[in-house]
């Protein structure tokens, strides 16, 4: 059997267990979660086998496929091997941490639900990434968005679940309806073939206004589902709903694919025009800003972490936009690092932000409590958890020694290079790429001493707040995402090695020899273990020089915290993580409009004194929202008949005979109307069938010689393609 | 060949090593020769060391194991950095194409322990500093990448040991204007990242305006050793970089180059004494004002040197 049909075949198998079993819970999710763990192992030894250039060819496959259109062709090539591992890791450390997360649902029920949609999920996620067709694509693609829907809704009598659920699925249907279609339209018309690999040479002979028209479908589409910074808007409403492993799940892999459609994308065009990479540089760096400003505005955890998505697919589409523009300018060798840069930090991101939105999910688990400012202090009653919330936290900041910063590091060394070799104003775009990376790493820094600090350091703030133990199988998903942020970032030079096949889809190799700077640092990616062994070093010197101070003096008691003088400080009285980030949001507050009701003391005996903080999501409140508001108005318009969208029934009501003294045949439009407004199914079935039978009346008497078109096929299948769906 | 260097090497670490409370010794000598008075012994912050080195620490209850860890993983990252950073020759000991980045994270490495540590004693003061601590160092970032991303398109490098020096001497003259402008922001980024005024007053004793002070409250022992030691380091190694970006030594000075880098670095401490002694602290909230002028001086040196470059 081929290997890429080995984690589908498993995870259709684990669905199918669970959806029959559901009569046992536990048995039922058992089987699931292990095919999810299996077929987890399983990609990622599908994904290293393009990466380290053991088969190439090999690991393609094509099945029988029932459908008049397209094939069912799989393919496993180095940018697909990439997102295999990064599904492979995140699945199966979601599946070991679901194990005790889900036992408390067990006596709730439904866990079996649970399971099978985890399954789907995951064989969704390897369909899209390999599939080498664009109805097989389209088709995961889609399962994909309703699995992931499902999941987000799991807790449906949460009413913020549903409305997180809908969300979701409406904006990723927009983009996808709206934008990808067309695309693969478009692509299918311009090719002749459904084919992934025919793109390639078909798309060399086109237009470039094809290309950028093409390009930016793709973009509107594929950022929808990452998360791209107007379109963001479902991330944070999604994500804190879902349960953990979802999250997880979402924020580490599916929105991943959307890069991985946009890299998808790449590979099919010949070097776009610069003024594409400039605007990819720009989504990049509004995205990255805004996220994490918006992040430190938040006061609950998950929301804050979904914000941080947003910051980092910023950082990701950075160094897609740089490698763009230097592949555009003949600059291969900066092309390569860029990309590098942004494959490795998907990697990267995918492994500490599902920590950290496990580890968030554990505090959630183990308290009952997601509002940052009612926890604390619980480095103490819960210390594995803070030590890997701890890891995930300085990696996501992108601080040495782990896993962050390399791929950051060599998303800067492409921007560098880039004002290097670019002269002029082309220099003004990586040089204000650069000063954005620098201010969001130090808004990251800012955003994580507050989280963790406020969460984990201090006091307990409401000593109501019972803290359970963690199971120890969430534990182990956890340490399971823990060590490779580690470990990438202790030997970067290998995992930059793997990255290379990938990027080789998109850039071609370097042949004349003039690697350069930027080649000089992707071998100089080894150097960074030397300085983490140094700084290793130096941690090891000063902490046995410490000990050794602290042994030799005098031992002191342990007392209280040094009040200034106060001498019966509460745990309320704590700086909390509105006042830790109110410094920055208000400095920042002309872009971010923030709400701040005080109301302060007033009198010799003060009686009440409040402050609140509240940050809207610029996007949601002032674009999409009005946006929607005028759709669902339009949609009333229709629907009712009537210019104000109030349906005019509700007006009648107690008057007299509203038809009486009217003429038949207003009478009769009236009863039509009324009958279509009313909205019985069947009248609306009538009402197509009409249309369809006009529309053809009106075909066949117009267009009497369409018979004999030279060839109809490739119009033919970009139509009915769209049907299909 | 590399015995030799790495034999001639040795005095310049040990020097360095040693230099930075000096360095403090020199602020602290101007600003009491600014107020009359004689002020503490030369060898006195290497004394306060040493004391603090032998004495017990005292733990508050709230702590964990962060607040004990903040200190040394702070300082182990400012002396990872030392490697890279050209200090007295403009050699470095672990440069590498790239290293600029490097440093600056470890700067911010040093700074998330240090207020993890703070919010760790669980206590207000330390809270507010800490709060002010990562909002000025935030919004100092943009103007330090700024400022390298100059020096680098002037040297066309990304290694700091190389960024500075001939290299750069030989640039100088076309781009003098531009790195004028980043000397000044470096001195803002200076200032603020050693908690110096006009940003923040070391001698204050009112808690409620500190931050640098108020995050060390609760640390005492060998622990205070090592922030004590810490920010006379970070002093010493930004300073050093502001002088390697000022006055650029040109390799004819052979030996004459460490010698009078050492005193270029006593300079500007007492350049610093000379600040603190003539100027109030700024208010808090006029501090941002501040550092986004050290970015719009370096935005300035950057369009400068982008058009130079592109004539």
């Amino acid at each position: 059997m081929n290997p890429i049909l080995l984690p589908i075949a498993m995870l259709a198998a684990g669905a199918v267990w669970a959806t029959l079993s559901g009569a046992w819970p536990r048995a039922s999710l058992a089987g699931a979660l292990t095919a999810v763990a299996g077929s987890g192992l399983a990609c990622v030894r599908i994904g290293l086998l393009p990466l380290t250039g053991n088969s190439t060819d090999g690991s393609g496959i094509s099945l029988s496929w029932p459908l008049p259109l397209g094939s069912a062709h799989l393919q496993c090539d180095g940018l697909s091997g990439w997102f295999m591992i990064v599904i492979g890791v995140v699945s199966l450390s979601v599946a070991l941490y679901s194990w005790g997360y889900m036992r408390r649902e067990i006596a709730r029920g439904s866990v079996s639900v649970f399971g099978a949609l985890l399954c789907l999920l995951t064989a969704t996620l390897v369909v899209v990434v390999c599939a080498a067709d664009v109805v097989l694509f389209l088709v995961g693609w889609e399962a994909m968005t309703l699995c992931a829907f499902f999941l987000i809704g799991f807790h449906d009598r949460d009413p913020e679940a549903r409305r997180g659920a809908w969300m979701y699925i409406v904006a990723t249907h927009l983009g996808t309806a709206l934008c990808l279609l067309p695309m693969f339209a478009l692509l299918v018309r311009c090719a002749g073939t459904t084919d992934f690999t025919t793109f390639r040479s078909a798309l060399a002979s086109a237009a470039e206004r094809d290309h950028v028209l093409l390009f930016l479908l793709g973009l509107i589409g594929f950022g929808a589902k990452a998360g791209f910074m107007p379109m963001h808007v479902w991330l944070p409403a999604a994500h804190p709903v879902a349960p953990t492993p979802a999250s997880a799940l979402l924020s580490g892999v599916v929105i991943k694919t959307g890069i991985y459609g946009l890299l998808r994308l790449l590979t099919w065009f010949p070097p776009l025009p610069a003024s594409c990479g400039v605007l990819v540089l720009i989504l990049g760096v509004v995205g990255g800003v805004f996220g994490v400003l918006y992040a430190l505005a938040q006061h609950d955890l998950k929301r804050l972490l979904a914000y941080h998505s947003v910051e980092n697919i910023g950082i990701i589409v950075v160094g897609i936009g740089i490698g763009m523009l230097a592949q555009q300018s003949g600059h291969l060798s900066v092309a390569t690092l860029g990309y590098a840069g942004a494959l490795l930090h998907v990697l990267n991101h995918a492994l500490f932000k599902a920590l950290l939105f496990l580890s968030a999910g554990a505090v959630i688990f183990s308290t009952g409590c997601g509002r940052i400012d009612r926890l604390g202090g619980l480095a103490r009653r819960a210390p594995v958890n803070a030590c890997l919330f701890l890891v995930g936290a300085v990696a996501i900041c992108g601080l040495p020694p782990l896993n962050g910063f390399v791929s950051e590091w060599l998303i800067y060394g492409s921007l560098f290079n880039s004002a290097f070799s670019a002269t002029g104003a082309a220099a003004a775009g990586p040089v204000v790429a650069v000063v954005s990376l620098a201010l969001m790493g130090g808004l990251a820094l800012a955003c994580f001493a507050k989280v963790f600090a406020v969460v984990f350091l201090g006091d307990p703030r409401d000593p109501a707040l019972w803290v359970r133990p963690i199971p120890g199988s969430m534990t182990a998903g956890m340490v399971l995402l823990a060590v490779p942020c580690v470990v990438i970032g202790l030997l970067p030079g290998s995992f930059v090695k793997l990255v290379i096949p990938g990027i080789r889809q998109i850039v071609p190799p370097i042949v004349d020899g003039s690697a350069g700077v930027a080649e000089g640092m992707l071998t100089a990616a080894g150097t960074l273990s030397w300085l983490a062994a140094a700084f290793a070093l130096f941690l090891v010197v000063l902490t046995l020089g410490r000990r050794r101070l602290t042994r030799t003096a005098a031992p002191s008691p342990r007392s209280r915290t040094w009040g200034c003088g106060y001498a019966y400080p509460t745990p309320r009285m704590q700086y909390t993580a509105s006042s830790f980030a109110w410094s920055l949001i208000a400095s920042f507050r002309s872009l971010l409009w923030p709400d701040r009701h005080h109301q302060p003391p007033r009198g010799a005996f003060p009686q009440g004194s409040q402050l609140a903080t509240h940050t809207f999501d610029l996007a949601e409140h002032d674009i999409f929202a009005p946006l929607l508001r005028g759709a669902a108005r339009l949609c009333a318009m229709i629907k009712t008949l009537t210019w104000t969208g109030q349906a005019a029934d509700a007006k009648q009501n107690g008057t007299a005979d509203p038809q009486a003294g009217k003429r038949p045949i207003a009478l009769i439009v009236h009863h039509v109307l009324n009958a279509l407004r009313r909205g019985s199914i069947h009248i609306y079935l009538g009402f197509i069938v009409l249309t369809l039978i006009t529309l053809f009346v009106i075909e066949a008497a117009f267009s009497p010689g369409v018979h004999s078109a030279v060839d109809p096929r490739p119009i033919h299948r970009a139509g009915s393609e769209g049907e299909d769906r | 060949m590399s015995i030799l260097r790495t034999s001639l090497a040795i005095p310049e670490v040990l020097a360095v090593v040693a230099l930075p409370p000096m360095l403090m010794s020199v602020i602290a000598k101007t600003k009491a020769w600014f107020g009359g008075q004689t002020g503490p012994p030369w060898l006195q912050p290497y004394w306060d060391l040493l004391k603090l080195c032998r004495k017990g620490a005292v733990y508050s209850e709230t702590t964990t194991w962060i607040f004990r860890a903040g200190p040394t993983v702070s300082l182990a990252a400012l002396l990872t950095a030392a490697t890279m950073i050209p200090v007295l020759s403009g050699g470095t000991i672990l440069g590498f194409n790239g290293d600029v980045i490097l440093v600056a994270y470890l700067f911010a490495l040093g700074r998330m322990f240090m207020v993890l540590a703070a919010m760790d004693t669980g206590s207000s003061f330390e809270g507010m500093g800490a709060s002010r601590e990562v909002t000025f160092g935030t919004m100092s970032e943009p103007a330090l990448f700024l400022s390298f991303v100059v020096m680098a398109i002037a040297t066309g490098r990304l290694e700091l040991g190389e960024m500075v020096g001939p290299r750069l001497f030989s640039a100088w003259p076309s781009i003098g204007p531009a790195m004028l402008l980043v000397v000044g922001a470096w001195m803002i980024v200076l200032l603020t990242e050693t908690c110096r005024i006009p940003v923040d007053d070391p001698a204050t004793h009112l808690e409620l305006t500190m931050i640098h002070e108020v995050m060390a409250l609760d640390h005492s022992g060998p622990d205070l050793a090592f922030i004590t030691y810490g920010a006379a380091l970070k002093f010493t190694l930004l300073g050093a970089l502001l002088l390697h970006a000022a006055i650029p030594h040109p390799a004819w000075l052979g030996i004459a180059n460490a010698p009078l880098r050492l005193l270029e670095l006593g300079l500007l401490a007492s350049v610093v004494g000379v600040l603190e002694s003539s100027m109030a602290r700024l208010r808090l909230n006029r501090v941002p004002l501040f550092l986004a002028g050290a970015t719009v001086l370096a935005g300035l040196a950057a369009v400068l040197v982008l058009a130079r470059s592109h004539a």
